[in-house]
């Protein structure tokens, strides 16, 4: 684990020193590690057992630089490798896989979303705007990185671990995650700010988060959240 | 458990495709490894490539920065690529294993 974690920060240090980290937003499990720095005072452990590295792009794709993140990465041994047989683009190394997603638009596309600018394509994905739209930033370990604010990040898990129809351990490490980070933000007292994060989703979205919790082995938890996104 | 076996299952198949990616990407570097010789005071290179149990020196003058640079980034991402490969063959290894364990095979 601490090879992968080393890597992880060399993949974004490379970034920052590329002059690209600020124009992606780390998603996905890596947050984790760095909403450490967040949580002050409060009991908050993660362990990131994922290989799975994911920037998320805005778009319209407003990078200026042109960087090639296959040639950044070359010399750590990551490799090119295609994938769906649409030509996917991912960035594969034996303790990491690097990967760029797109907010999904309208009815969505199964094609890859070219990324001129970094020599790559992305995968549009639902859902990805919420995280996109709530961002901090974090100075850590050198580092300036954009992620998720917890609150979107915790909503965001709950939602899309109604997905996962076929993969019922992934759905689960997402409740998991989700509900981990937003335990933690009611222990900074600031829950406030996960009600009116949810309070401002879609009916639909709301109904997934709620459904998500539901199924949550530690029913102390689920009770405390549930009367938090209560909406009268 | 069948989780788990699935799970191992996935990263198994992952873990072959990563190796034919690393056997694929060091088939296509360029072979051999620059050597600089002093010979009477003037630096002459030659390319060093293994033919069978032989050691074949082919005299490449004075080749461009461009080259000498290509050759030197074809060594070290070769000594790269060897030992992720041979990490990547553990991993197959050790999942091949599990995938073989009694309790995993009784959820066949």
């Amino acid at each position: 684990m601490e090879k992968r974690y080393a890597l992880c920060l060399d993949v974004l240090k490379r970034f920052q020193d590329a002059g690209i980290l600020q124009e992606v937003i780390l998603v996905g499990s890596w947050c984790m590690h760095f909403y450490r720095d967040y949580f002050k005072g409060v009991k908050y452990m993660p362990t990131i057992r994922t290989r799975d590295i994911d920037f998320a792009v805005p778009t319209p794709i407003r990078i200026k630089k042109r960087v090639d993140v296959a040639e950044l990465l070359k010399d750590e041994g990551f490799l090119v490798q295609f994938s769906g047989g649409r030509g996917f683009q991912k960035l594969v190394h034996p303790e990491l896989i690097v990967e760029f997603l797109v907010p999904e638009k309208g009815r969505g596309i199964d094609k890859p979303y070219p990324i001129p600018q970094l020599g790559t394509n992305a995968q549009a994905l639902r859902f990805l705007d919420f995280l996109i739209e709530n961002t901090i930033v974090i100075d850590s370990e050198g580092l300036r990185v954009r992620i998720p604010h917890p609150a979107a990040f915790g909503l965001h898990k709950l939602i899309v671990s109604g997905r996962r129809n076929d993969k019922k351990e992934k759905a689960a490490k997402d409740i998991k995650e989700g509900v981990a980070v937003l335990t933690a933000l009611v222990e900074q007292d600031e829950a406030a700010g996960i009600r009116e994060m949810f309070c401002k989703m879609p009916v639909p979205w709301r109904k997934k988060v709620v459904n998500a919790l539901a199924g949550y082995e530690d029913e102390d938890i689920v009770s405390r959240l549930m009367i938090l996104l209560t909406v009268s | 458990m069948r989780v788990i076996k699935g799970v191992l299952e996935e990263e198994l198949e992952n873990s072959r495709q990563l190796k034919k990616e690393y056997e694929k990407a060091l088939k296509a570097l360029p072979r051999g490894v620059l050597v600089k010789k002093e010979i009477g005071g003037h630096i002459y290179y030659y390319l060093m490539q293994r033919e069978g149990n032989k050691v074949r020196f082919e005299y490449k003058g004075k080749p461009s920065k461009d080259e000498i640079k290509k050759y030197d980034e074809a060594k070290r991402l070769r000594a790269k690529y060897r030992k992720l490969l041979a990490d990547v063959k553990k991993q197959i290894s050790f999942l091949e294993r599990a995938l073989r364990g009694k309790e995993i095979r009784s959820l066949s």
